[in-house]
């Protein structure tokens, strides 16, 4: 009895199921809506960025990536002095000491994962570093606000200025916050994604090849020096540029730390700006005027900057698989 | 039994069987057992290696044989809960003794590996003498005749020396595979472990690799586990036949001259085995 019920209900369900002309149609022509979707907003976003900034890049010229100053004309009857210089250096100098310090760290957090950490603790510590990676950014920006500035302020700053010559590289701090402090709270940031992603590289080296560098005589310094890491480059790298394009684009957590004042000497333990932390704090004063151009202008530059490194890092990534012939 | 080996084991028998124990001895392998996380794999292996000879290891799936083989050059200190006991001289060095490390030993004995594993970011001279580099060999000159001789003596050099600077997954997995062998010659090993070298590869690289291992023994004393009987016929000069115990563990049931191992066994299990009953 049951087998008759069920065979019956297959056949009933199979007869539902199976496709007729018009339904294949709807379901290509929903695809189609949707891509076709996709395509209109992708345009549409593009086109509002290049159409509300193009007034910004013609009034500033090259003004708009070299120049010092950023000053709204409205109300003062001198013309805007939109300047960009501050923002590209500060958005480039706190990403790369964010990747310095995240890509060190987290390589070698990874490395510890795979080769020293307990079996048994792995999944534990692999779960606490995926965990990190989902909190929102803002968390770290108060944390880096709250706890890293005034120790910036008072340990951190002091230090590094009463070493000889430190004042002149570095600067020196007032209130903790900076360009350093903003690249430190965006490594912290990064790391876990780093992280997250390294330790599968790492963990995907072929175990043979550890093997064969150790039965060569190899210490296991020089077997992840020379073996491990080079193998895993290529997805080392990846890791590297998902984090970099986090930290790059990074509005929060670095506007409070940062000290969002637009500098002249861009010293790391001097505050500073970025681009998307500078957009972010400036809309409500620019509604109106023609600063709202200005800081579309800032997006574009930022969208093309983050545009060449992700086309720059495919194209170093296939380039490096073709010459290894390794996936 | 197939025909072959009717026709190779009666040519065998007609010959004069020397055991190669009596020169000299490369290793000696006093009641080794191997176990992990407590659970025995290889139990009480007793025999000298006999110096630049070939010895083989032979036994069906699970008789121990890359278990045994892994811990002459001490790679099972990777592995987690892996013990060794019992005593390996290496001459008259005590590979567990502590007073040799790991690094110095495993450049005195090499090591090839089922699956051809050239470095894979590396040119194919680099290959070469990655070994003498971890040994901290820098002198270019050094390098360069290291490189030739040892691919000469893989019998790869005439195929590749126009493309040292290719990587090694532009070779054919037989080349790959004299690549690793020269890749371990490089370091002039005094034993050269071999773990089924020829398991990857096809009949023809499978022979070459053969040959070579019959030209090596006047420099390098080899070990080779293999799976495959002819091919432990063909190229050791001493057998050691290996079988699973009741508890699972690999227990050595005879070791002897290959000829005569493989011509009057003096173990019934023996031969069975290499009459195919089982394996």
């Amino acid at each position: 009895m049951v087998a008759t019920a069920n065979s019956s209900q297959t056949a009933a369900g199979a007869e539902g199921r199976s496709p007729s002309a018009s339904a294949r149609g709807a379901y290509e022509w929903i695809l189609l809506v949707v891509a076709g979707l996709f395509g209109i907003v992708s345009i549409w976003f593009v086109g509002t960025i290049i159409w509300q900034s193009a007034s910004t890049f013609k009034s500033q010229g090259l003004y708009l990536l070299t120049g010092a100053n950023w000053v709204p004309g409205a109300g003062t009857g001198l013309p805007s002095q939109y300047g960009g210089r501050a923002m590209i250096f500060g958005t480039i100098e706190t990403s790369l000491i964010a990747m310095v310090i995240a890509v060190v760290i987290g390589t070698g957090t990874s490395l510890a994962i795979n080769f020293f950490v307990p079996q048994k603790m792995k999944t534990f510590v692999a779960t606490v570093v995926e965990l990190l990676a989902a909190v929102p950014s803002v968390v770290y920006g108060v944390w880096g606000m709250l706890v890293l500035a005034p120790w910036f302020m008072n340990t951190v700053g002091p230090f590094l200025s009463s070493i000889p010559g430190g004042t002149a590289v570095l600067g020196t701090t007032v209130a903790g916050k900076s360009l350093l402090l903003a690249g430190l709270v965006l490594a912290v940031m990064v790391l876990p994604t780093y992280v997250a992603i390294s330790r599968e590289v790492i963990g995907a080296v072929p175990h043979e090849l550890v093997e064969a560098s150790l039965s060569l005589g190899a210490t296991r310094w020089q077997t992840l020096w020379k073996t491990v890491l080079p193998t895993a480059r290529i997805g080392l790298f990846g890791a590297s540029s998902l984090a970099l394009g986090r930290a790059i684009g990074e509005t929060v957590a670095v506007s409070l730390v940062c000290g969002g004042v637009v500098g002249t000497t861009f010293k790391p333990l001097e505050p500073g700006v970025t681009i998307a932390g500078w957009i972010a704090t400036q809309w409500g004063e620019a509604v109106g005027s023609d600063q709202i151009g200005a800081l579309f202008a800032l997006g574009a530059i930022l969208m093309v900057v983050s545009l060449a490194m992700s086309v720059f890092s495919r194209r170093l990534v296939a380039r490096q698989r073709r010459a290894a012939a390794v996936v | 039994m197939n025909e072959n080996m009717v026709n190779m084991m009666n040519a065998l028998e007609d010959q004069a069987i020397v055991d190669p124990r009596t020169g000299p001895i490369a290793m000696r392998l006093n009641k080794v057992s191997v176990a992990f996380n407590g659970r025995v794999a290889v139990r009480d292996v007793t025999f000298d290696v006999p110096a630049n000879n070939v010895t083989a290891l032979i036994g069906p799936s699970g008789s121990g044989k890359t278990t045994l083989l892994r811990s002459l050059n001490r790679l099972h200190d990777l592995t987690k809960g892996a013990k060794v006991s019992g005593q390996i001289l290496l001459g008259d060095d005590d590979v567990y003794g502590g007073a040799i490390p790991a690094t110095v030993l495993r450049s005195r004995i090499g090591m090839v590996f089922q699956r051809p594993n050239p470095f894979p970011t590396m040119s194919l001279y680099d290959n070469v003498v990655s070994g003498l580099r971890f040994n901290g060999v820098k002198k270019k000159s050094i390098l360069d005749a290291a490189a030739e001789e040892s691919l000469r003596a893989a019998a790869l050099w005439d195929e590749i020396k126009d493309r040292l600077k290719a990587h090694g997954s532009t070779l054919s997995g037989g080349q790959q595979q004299r690549l690793c062998i020269a890749r371990a010659l490089a370091v002039e090993p005094e034993v050269l472990l071999m773990d089924e070298p020829t398991s990857a590869l096809d009949p023809i690289a499978t022979q070459k690799i053969e040959e070579l291992i019959s030209q090596l023994k006047s420099r390098v004393t080899i070990v080779i586990v293999t799976h495959n009987m002819q091919q432990a016929a063909r190229v050791s000069d001493l057998t050691a036949f290996l079988l699973m115990g009741e508890d699972r563990a690999g227990e050595q049931i005879e070791v002897a001259p290959t000829l005569k191992l493989f011509s009057q066994p003096d173990d019934p299990r023996t031969m069975d085995y290499i009459q195919g009953r089982f394996g």
